[in-house]
């Protein structure tokens, strides 16, 4: 009899993760699509939404109409700077520190680096990130030599270049930038405050199948919200800006 | 009502109990119960009503735990955040509390015979002296039962927590029982209120939000992080079944990176051991340099020192916290 429940176990597991496979082969196959045939084909999969990797949210996510994957720098109209700031600003709530939780073994360096360039640009001042491995914290001069790089790529040659202060281990060492809009980025690998001016993150952002913070702030995410996304591999700015739509429907009573 | 629902699983959710236990089983799960006030709005009921069914469902949900073998719940029943609420609905709360500590004290029996050992987490100075009494006296007739815990955090909130381990740190400091170097990630752990359990292994939080709003932060820092949508009052055994799986398909990652921090945990110790035996030796020397047989000795003293005196000071601590249990029961039956 245990041996049957033991099988019967594995076979549900399968067929989850056989439903997960199959969610994520189709979130990339009908992104292109309207979200209405995404629905009804989650819906035809018969899914219980937890076990589809909080579709709930991802539901919320890919209904974000009108938001391009990246606002064009090639072609003429708006400059890219000035669509980014009218993102942020048409939102109800920006979170004015990020934080970004990769549970994934191999973090992508650029993927990474998109994010920071876009999240600077729609007017987030703060953003950590973390793994818990700490390959950030001991690459970290990797990583912020292709955020220049991004912020070309991603900025054209629109401008000045955001201006980045590193922090690490809230010892307060800067590599300091240059002049205006400062932002900040911070690795975080302590658990309590060092600078004490850096506010608790509002908004963390989890990539990777892991459920859990694995020891991201523990001090600090008191009232943090959390939204998952599947991967940081390839992710947009449609799904951070996605995400931050979710974030500024939030409401929070405090206790209240 | 009860606290401990009786009732056997009906034969489908049998099965899948079965199921799910030939996986990895959570030891020990957190609950924070958000829902009851909007579930009265929808259902026309007044707030206290939709409080009074959220205690229901605990005691359902504990029934299930029961039968799925988890034998540690922690539940999030009131905040500190919380008193900010309306006089009514605060003193509705605290008199819901009443009542069901006091039913506690009336099933002393039935406790016995499930092994239930209640605790209370939390700053219980802010509440009323009577409920305090009644929370004393519930926790020490408990005490000794150990199938099962339920731990209710009740004028609780983490940060809360953690300044006051910080704080019973700073007070073994100044009493001499431990040296401010002795002061680890770990020791702060075995601070917490929630120093007789173990981490929990899954976090769930009902009616949607995906926060943690003070709930356990340190504690849950390597825990499977559920949130479902379903309101408290409208839980049920399938939402809890879903929150398992959940916490099936995360437990080898899960693993692996508590394994990891451990395994960093006692590299910074050894670490700070080290530099520690260095100074004293440094100290103490005669100038001349030691051999490493000398520092390997020194060492192993050093560790076996330190470890004595964070055992004496966690029993100065445990006891220290009994004691107030016991004064507020003789207070009770001098009153």
């Amino acid at each position: 009899m245990v041996m049957l429940y033991g099988l019967l176990w594995r076979l549900l597991l399968l067929l989850v993760h056989v439903n997960r496979a199959l969610v994520s082969w189709l979130r990339v196959r009908l992104q292109s699509w309207k979200s209405r045939l995404w629905e009804r084909a989650m819906a035809s999969l018969l899914l219980p939404l937890a076990l589809a990797g909080f579709p709930e949210q991802q539901k919320k996510l890919n209904r974000t109409p009108g938001a391009d994957d990246n606002p064009s720098h090639a072609n003429g109209g708006p400059s890219p700077r000035l669509r980014y700031i009218s993102d942020g600003m048409s939102l109800q709530k920006l979170p004015v520190h990020i934080g970004f939780l990769v549970t994934e073994e191999e973090p992508s360096y650029t993927d990474i680096a998109n994010l920071v360039v876009w999240c600077m640009a729609v007017g987030i001042s703060y953003i950590s990130v973390y793994d818990n491995h700490d390959i950030f914290q001991k690459n970290h001069s990797r990583l912020l030599k292709e955020i220049e790089r991004q912020q070309r790529h991603l900025m054209g040659g629109d401008g000045h270049p955001y201006n980045v202060e590193f922090l690490s281990n809230g010892s307060d060492k800067c590599h300091n930038g240059k002049k205006k809009s400062k932002v900040t980025f911070v690795f975080f690998v302590l658990f309590f405050p060092g600078a004490k001016t850096i506010p608790d993150p509002e908004l963390v952002v989890k990539f990777g199948p892991v459920d859990s913070t694995l020891g991201f702030l523990p001090w600090h995410i008191r009232l943090t919200e959390f939204i998952f996304v599947p991967s940081h591999r390839d992710v947009s700015y449609k799904d951070l800006l996605g995400a931050l739509k979710l974030y500024s429907s939030c409401q929070q009573r405090v206790g209240q | 009502m009860s606290w401990i629902k009786e009732g056997e699983l009906n034969i489908i959710e049998r099965i899948s109990a079965n199921v799910l236990k030939a996986g990895p089983m959570p030891k020990h799960v957190a609950f924070i119960m958000d829902g009851n006030r909007r579930f009265a709005h929808i259902n026309n009921m007044e707030r206290q009503d939709g409080h009074t069914q959220g205690f229901n469902k605990l005691a359902e949900t504990l029934r299930w735990c029961k039968h799925l073998n988890i034998p540690e719940v922690t539940v999030y029943a009131f905040s500190i955040e919380n008193f900010k609420r309306t006089q009514e609905e605060v003193d509705g709360l605290m008199d819901l509390a009443r009542q069901k500590f006091e039913r506690l004290l009336e099933e002393r029996e039935n406790l016995e015979k499930h092994g239930v050992c209640i605790r209370v987490l939390g700053d219980l100075n802010l509440l009323p002296l009577d409920l305090q009494q009644a929370i004393a006296k519930a926790v020490l007739a408990t005490k000794n039962h150990n199938k099962c815990f339920l731990n209710v955090c009740f004028a609780y909130t983490s940060r809360y927590e953690m300044t006051n381990a910080v704080r019973e740190l700073a007070w073994g400091v100044e009493q001499g029982l431990i040296r401010s170097s002795d002061v680890s990630e770990t020791l702060i752990t075995e601070c917490l209120y929630s120093n007789k359990s173990p981490n929990p292994d899954l976090l769930i939080r009902t009616s949607g939000e995906v926060r943690l709003s003070d709930f356990l932060l340190w504690q849950t820092s390597h825990s499977c992080l559920v949130f479902q949508s379903v309101l408290w009052p409208e839980y049920s055994f399938w939402n809890l079944c879903e929150a398992i799986l959940q916490y099936q398909l995360n437990h080898k990652s899960i693993q692996k990176a508590r394994e990891l921090h451990r395994e960093h945990q006692a590299s910074l110790q050894l670490e700070a051991d080290r530099l520690c035996t260095a100074e004293e030796l440094q100290h103490h020397g005669n100038g001349k340099p030691t051999d490493a047989h000398t520092r390997q000795e020194a060492l192993l003293h050093y560790i076996t020192c330190r470890e004595e005196r964070v055992q004496n000071f966690l029993t100065a601590l445990k006891h220290k916290r009994d004691l107030f249990f016991h004064d507020l029961c003789i207070e009770a039956t001098t009153a």
